[in-house]
This record gives C-alpha cells, sequence and structure tokens, in this order.
C-alpha cells in the first residue's frame, strides 16, 4: 500500500456526557475512499468536523502525510463538501470560485477559477448569483469550490442530499472519475448503494464507537447491507 | 495575508451591491441624532452645550452596533462561516478582514452623520474636521474590532440581535470615554487632547489584539 | 464509601466551615468593637463589609478570566467549570458589593449613587459578568458555550485595568477614599478591615470550591444518566 494520506490515531471527541467519538485509528492511503456509514448521531459528521480541521479533537492526532503540521497547514490540503455549499449567496458563482481560490492562498485565482469553470461545465452560470443557483447547480460549484486548491483528502459529508436523479449521478461519476492516485476520499453516507459503488474501505460508526467492514462487503449493496446492520448491532450492543 | 484582501474584498462588494448595511446605518444614525435633538435639544447659552458632542457618540455607537449585527449576515446563508473556518490562513487575518470592511462603512456612516448633525445641533465641523474625522476614525476602529470578535460569537446564540449589544456595550465604555473626551475638547478648543486620544489608541490596541488572538477560538465549530 | 473515607471526604468542609465560622465571628467581633468614625457613624461600618466584597468580587473575574484562559489553551473541561463557577460566586459577591455601596455612599456623601471611578468600574465589571452569564446560558452546544465564554471572560478582563486607566482619568472626581495605602485607615480599624478581607475571601474560596465541586458531580451525574439513557434503549 502506497504510503498513507492520512492517519489518524486515538481520535476523540468529547464535551460533557458522553463522547461523540471514542478513541478512532484510521488509516488511508491516497486513491482510496472510505465510506463511513451509521445511523443518525453517531458521530459521523464530528469525525469529519476533526478531519476537516474545523474542531480540536479531545484526545489523538491527525496526519496528512508525513509531517507533523498544525491544524491550519492541515486545512490547507483537505477539501470539504457538505450538505450545505458554502457559497456566498451575493457572489456569482465565478466570483465565489476566486474568493475561495484567494482563500487558500492559490497562485493564480482568477486563473484558477476559470479552470474550474471548464473543468467541471460551469459556464453557463458562472456569472449568475449563487443565490440564484438551483440546489443541483450550487452543488457542482460547491464541488468545485472544494477542489480549488486541489486537496489531497477529499471530505463528503452527504453530497447527495437534496440532489435529483441526474445531479446524483453526475456527482458520483465525477468522483469515480477523480479516483486517481492523488486524492484519498471521506464519504460520509447513509446510501449504502452509493457506498458500494464508490467506496474501497467502509467503517461503520455507532455512538461514537467505530468498527471497520472487510473491503469484500463493498463488492455488492446486499453484501454491504447485511455487513452493515451486524456491524451496527454489534456495536449497539457493546456500547 | 491574501486571505485578509479576499475577506475585506469580498464584504465591501457584497455591500456594494446592496448597500443595505451601509443605508440601514446611515438611516439609524440619522434617526437617532433627529431623537437626541428633540430628547436633549441644544439651549441658547454655549455654555449649557457641554454634552452636545457625546450626542455625537450617541449616534455613532447605535449606529456601529447596528452594523456590527450585521457583519455575519451574508456568513449565515449556506454556511459560508463555515467556509471561512476552513481557511487554512491565519484565522487573525480573516478577523482583520472583516474588521478593516465594518470600520471602512462604519466611517462612511459617521462622515454622513457628522453633516447631518452639525445641521441639527447648529454647529460648524468644517474647521476642526480633520481632527473630528481622526476622533471618529478611532472610535470606529474599537467599536469594528470588539464588534467584529462579538458578532461572530453572538451569530451563533440564540437572540444574537440582542446578544450582540449587550456583550459589546459595556466593552465599548473606554472608548466612548476617550472619544467624547476628545470630541467635547475638540468642539470647545480647537484640537485635540493629548490623554483622550492615548486612551482611544490604548483601547483601540487591546481589542485589536485580543480580537485578533482570539479569533481563532471563536470560528471553531 | 465506608466511614473513614467518607469523614476524609467531608472532613475538609466541615472543617474549613468551622475555621469560618470562627474567622466571621471573630470579625464581626472587631468590627462591633471597632471605633466609631465621628463624622459617619455607624454607617461607616460598611468600610468592613464593602471593600472585602469588591475584592471578591475582583477575585471571581480574575478565576473566570483565568479558567477560560487555561480551557482555550489546553482544552480541559474542568477549566471551564471552574470558570463556570468562578463566574458564579464572582456575580454573588459582585451583587452585595454593588448593594453595599449605595448604602455606605447614602450614609457618606448623601447620594445613593455616583460615577466616581471605582463605582463606575465596578458596575461595568458587574454588567460584563451577567453579559458573561447570559453568553453562556444562549448559546447552544456546551462546548461552543465554553468557548465564546472564555474568549468573552479574556476580553473582559484585558478591560479591567483599561477601565481604571480610562476612568480615572476622565471620570469625575473620585469620591471613594483611597484606602489601599497603609495608615490611612484610621486608629483601630487595621484589625477588622484585615479580618473582613480575609473573612470575605475565605468564604468567596470556600464557595468557589463547593460550586465547582457541584459542576463536576454534575458533569458526572449527566454522563451517568446518558450512559442509563443508552441502556434502555431497544
Amino acid at each position: 500500500m502506497s504510503a498513507p494520506a492520512l492517519r489518524a490515531t486515538g481520535l476523540a471527541k468529547r464535551f460533557g456526557p458522553l463522547a461523540a467519538l471514542a478513541p478512532l485509528d484510521l488509516a488511508l492511503a491516497l486513491g482510496e475512499t472510505l465510506a463511513v456509514l451509521g445511523p443518525n448521531g453517531a458521530g459521523k459528521s464530528t469525525l469529519l468536523r476533526l478531519l476537516a480541521g474545523l474542531a480540536r479533537p479531545t484526545a489523538g492526532e491527525i496526519a496528512l502525510g508525513a509531517n507533523a503540521e498544525s491544524r491550519a497547514q492541515r486545512r490547507a490540503r483537505v477539501g470539504l463538501l457538505a450538505h450545505a455549499t458554502f457559497l456566498t449567496a451575493q457572489l456569482t458563482a465565478r466570483e465565489n470560485l476566486v474568493f475561495a481560490a484567494r482563500l487558500y492562498g492559490v497562485a493564480n485565482p482568477d486563473a484558477r477559477a476559470a479552470d474550474l469553470i471548464a473543468a467541471h461545465e460551469l459556464a453557463p452560470f458562472a456569472e449568475r448569483r449563487a443565490g440564484e443557483l438551483s440546489r443541483g447547480m450550487a452543488q457542482r460549484v460547491a464541488i468545485a469550490r472544494a477542489l480549488v486548491h486541489e486537496p489531497s483528502l477529499l471530505l463528503l459529508d452527504e453530497p447527495f442530499t437534496g440532489l435529483d436523479a441526474r445531479a446524483a449521478e453526475r456527482l458520483a461519476e465525477q468522483l469515480a472519475a477523480r479516483r486517481g492516485s492523488e486524492r484519498a476520499c471521506v464519504l460520509v453516507t447513509h446510501e449504502l448503494a452509493r457506498a458500494a459503488q464508490l467506496a474501497t474501505r467502509a467503517l461503520v460508526l455507532v455512538r461514537g464507537r467505530a468498527r471497520s467492514l472487510d473491503p469484500a462487503v463493498l463488492a455488492s449493496e446486499a453484501a454491504l447491507g447485511a455487513a452493515y446492520r451486524e456491524a451496527v448491532a454489534a456495536l449497539e450492543a457493546a456500547s | 495575508m491574501s486571505a485578509f484582501w479576499a475577506v475585506l474584498w469580498k464584504d465591501l462588494a457584497i455591500e456594494w451591491r446592496s448597500r443595505d448595511r451601509f443605508a440601514a446605518m446611515t438611516v439609524f444614525a440619522l434617526l437617532v441624532v433627529l431623537v437626541l435633538y428633540f430628547a436633549a435639544p441644544p439651549s441658547l447659552d454655549a455654555a449649557q452645550n457641554a454634552h452636545v458632542p457625546g450626542l455625537l457618540w450617541v449616534a455613532y455607537v447605535f449606529a456601529g452596533v447596528l452594523g456590527m449585527n450585521r457583519a455575519f449576515a451574508a456568513e449565515l446563508e449556506n454556511d459560508a462561516l463555515s467556509a471561512l473556518a476552513l481557511a487554512p490562513a491565519d484565522r487573525g487575518f480573516l478577523f482583520l478582514g472583516k474588521a478593516a470592511a465594518s470600520f471602512l462603512i462604519l466611517i462612511t456612516v459617521q462622515a454622513l452623520a457628522a453633516v447631518f448633525f452639525a445641521l441639527a445641533f447648529s454647529l460648524d465641523l468644517w474647521p476642526v474636521a480633520p481632527q473630528l474625522a481622526a476622533v471618529a476614525a478611532l472610535g470606529a476602529l474599537g467599536i469594528s474590532c470588539a464588534g467584529t470578535l462579538l458578532a461572530a460569537i453572538a451569530v451563533r446564540t440564540r437572540y444574537r440581535e440582542v446578544m450582540l449589544p449587550l456583550l459589546l456595550l459595556p466593552l465599548l465604555v473606554p472608548v466612548l470615554l476617550g472619544a467624547v473626551r476628545a470630541t467635547t475638547a475638540l468642539l470647545a478648543t480647537g484640537s485635540l487632547p493629548w490623554p483622550a486620544v492615548q486612551l482611544l489608541i490604548v483601547a483601540d490596541a487591546v481589542y485589536a489584539i485580543v480580537s485578533f488572538l482570539c479569533f481563532e477560538y471563536v470560528l471553531d465549530e | 464509601m465506608s466511614d473513614a473515607n467518607q469523614l476524609a471526604v467531608h472532613g475538609w468542609k466541615r472543617s474549613t466551615a468551622v475555621a469560618l465560622a470562627v474567622l466571621g465571628t471573630g470579625w464581626a467581633w472587631a468590627v462591633w468593637h471597632a471605633p466609631l468614625d465621628s463624622v459617619q457613624g455607624v454607617i461607616q461600618k460598611v468600610l468592613y463589609i464593602h471593600p472585602p466584597l469588591a475584592f471578591a468580587a475582583y477575585a471571581g473575574f480574575i478565576g473566570t478570566a483565568l479558567g477560560g484562559a487555561l480551557f482555550l489553551a489546553r482544552g480541559h473541561e474542568r477549566f471551564d467549570r471552574f470558570a463556570a463557577a468562578s463566574a458564579e460566586v464572582g456575580v454573588v459577591f459582585s451583587t452585595l458589593m454593588l448593594l453595599t455601596g449605595p448604602i455606605w455612599a447614602k450614609g457618606t456623601w448623601g447620594k445613593w449613587w455616583t460615577w466616581d471611578p471605582r463605582l463606575t468600574v465596578t458596575l461595568l465589571l458587574y454588567l460584563t459578568y451577567v453579559a458573561y452569564l447570559l453568553l453562556r446560558g444562549f448559546t447552544e452546544g456546551s462546548e461552543r458555550a465554553a468557548r465564546f465564554a472564555a474568549v468573552y471572560g479574556i476580553l473582559g478582563s484585558a478591560l479591567i485595568p483599561l477601565n481604571y486607566y480610562a476612568i480615572e482619568l476622565f471620570g469625575s472626581r473620585a469620591l471613594h477614599p483611597d484606602n489601599l495605602q497603609r495608615g490611612s485607615l484610621g486608629e483601630g480599624m487595621g484589625l477588622p478591615f484585615l479580618l473582613g478581607v480575609l473573612a470575605t475571601l475565605a468564604a468567596f474560596a470556600f464557595l468557589l470550591v463547593r460550586r465547582f465541586e457541584l459542576g463536576e458531580l454534575r458533569a458526572v451525574h449527566a454522563e451517568l444518566r446518558a450512559r442509563a439513557a443508552l441502556q434502555e434503549e431497544p
């Protein structure tokens, strides 16, 4: 296996009564996509927020690549795509991309925005304000935005929510196509079909506790479903 | 550093397109001046009017608080606040960008309000305009720095519009004291008293430094 | 828990309470026997209550700010619980201070309130405290509340010296006696004053520790309840 793009050791998050995330170890290589599955409130979003550098873990460490980095340095190599688009409604799609590029310190923001507009076929609505875009269009801009700084780790938090079938299919295609060796992905989803389609590894989270699934079950949605239910039952019994 | 310019540009661009924050602040400042004129009318005897410069600052502070309440309004849609939080830049620079934008909007409002105030209270502000602008700017700096930090906090609480004045006003007293003292002396004697200006500078420095350092913790989830 | 353990755990509380009672009694005795001020009369004896309360109020705020700063630096919830406890106990002493102040003011200066530097700054301190507690109450998410409160506490405490500087420069003339200098207290007033300060600070510390323990117990209780709720789920 190539050098891990992401390694988390003893990662935990708690405040108050119960742990949102019990100590968790994770290692992911470039080119791999990890599906994180689990019922609501299991801690999946917490895990993504920690990986994205949006929150400080209570314990444990996260490392992208070989060198130890600060949280801010890590954020430079992580892209996040969530249900919210993170777009500024009053700016056009293009301006949003330029803004994001500048936030990430990209060398030539205007050129990068133009490249992204071309690559993601955003030209028809690039000059429209983000607030006027449909959900599907906005999500496409959001994807481009997440990739503006060419992150080595892409985090996806239920990105298919609210997308119609065509838009969802398009997103899935994009994710599958981009699965090259330059990037690792963590996909949080409750849609087992998508997980089976896109992921190379799988993890189940229940009440902050995690259990890895055998990658073989990702071969089919049915196999994944069975393994998932078994893991959930086991984790619920344990806690 | 590019993050600072990016945030500053974005906020000003948004403001330029709708100008709603600026308009609301200006109209509100004018209304406050109006209310103050009727509530505390200037007396014909000039010696009784020592309190009048303070009234200008009432208008400035209230308009400032109104403006700061809107400072993170754009970030609430689409969770754009998280977009800022995701940026790898030192969050202190994000803070500076937003504070600078609020500062520029506020000093514009202050200029307009000063004109109306001079008309309402029959003051000739023109001879001392540069010094008045300097004091107004120093005050605006304090309001913008403390206001930006506290607005970022207030925007994620319940009753956010009420929360911000509650948090901000007690902390603005040093600025208010210095600014009113400076303005009063300026209008009475034509020159700025150094102690008051010094207080303003020190207060602004404290706000700016503490807010710059603490913004890191405010942007976390 | 065995009896011996219980005694050890609660024993210190008992002995502290006894010590405080002794201290308080000694102080009350000293106040009773302190010379009557020729000008101010009995009201002057508020001197033995009001400044000590003020010290406690400031101690509370410093504790809040310190707890908050440590929480931000280290992330241990315990620091946040300490900050919260310090704020609550501090606000109690602040309220008492603001209630006793006007009593003294009316007795000595003839007015219930005046904007002299110390009163003004302590009023601002009180308002900042209250805003701090409201912020804790109105923020959703306990970790976020802890972080926001810590930041506000730090900003607020940075302003205490600034406010003093500001108001000393520009507030109306000081009516508070500058009684931090040794020897400005009259004959026979030194001992009751000192006892008053010690008693009040000790009471503050005692209440702070109890309140902090309460916070710790609540946390444990919440955790146990949450675990129990989980067990009950089908």
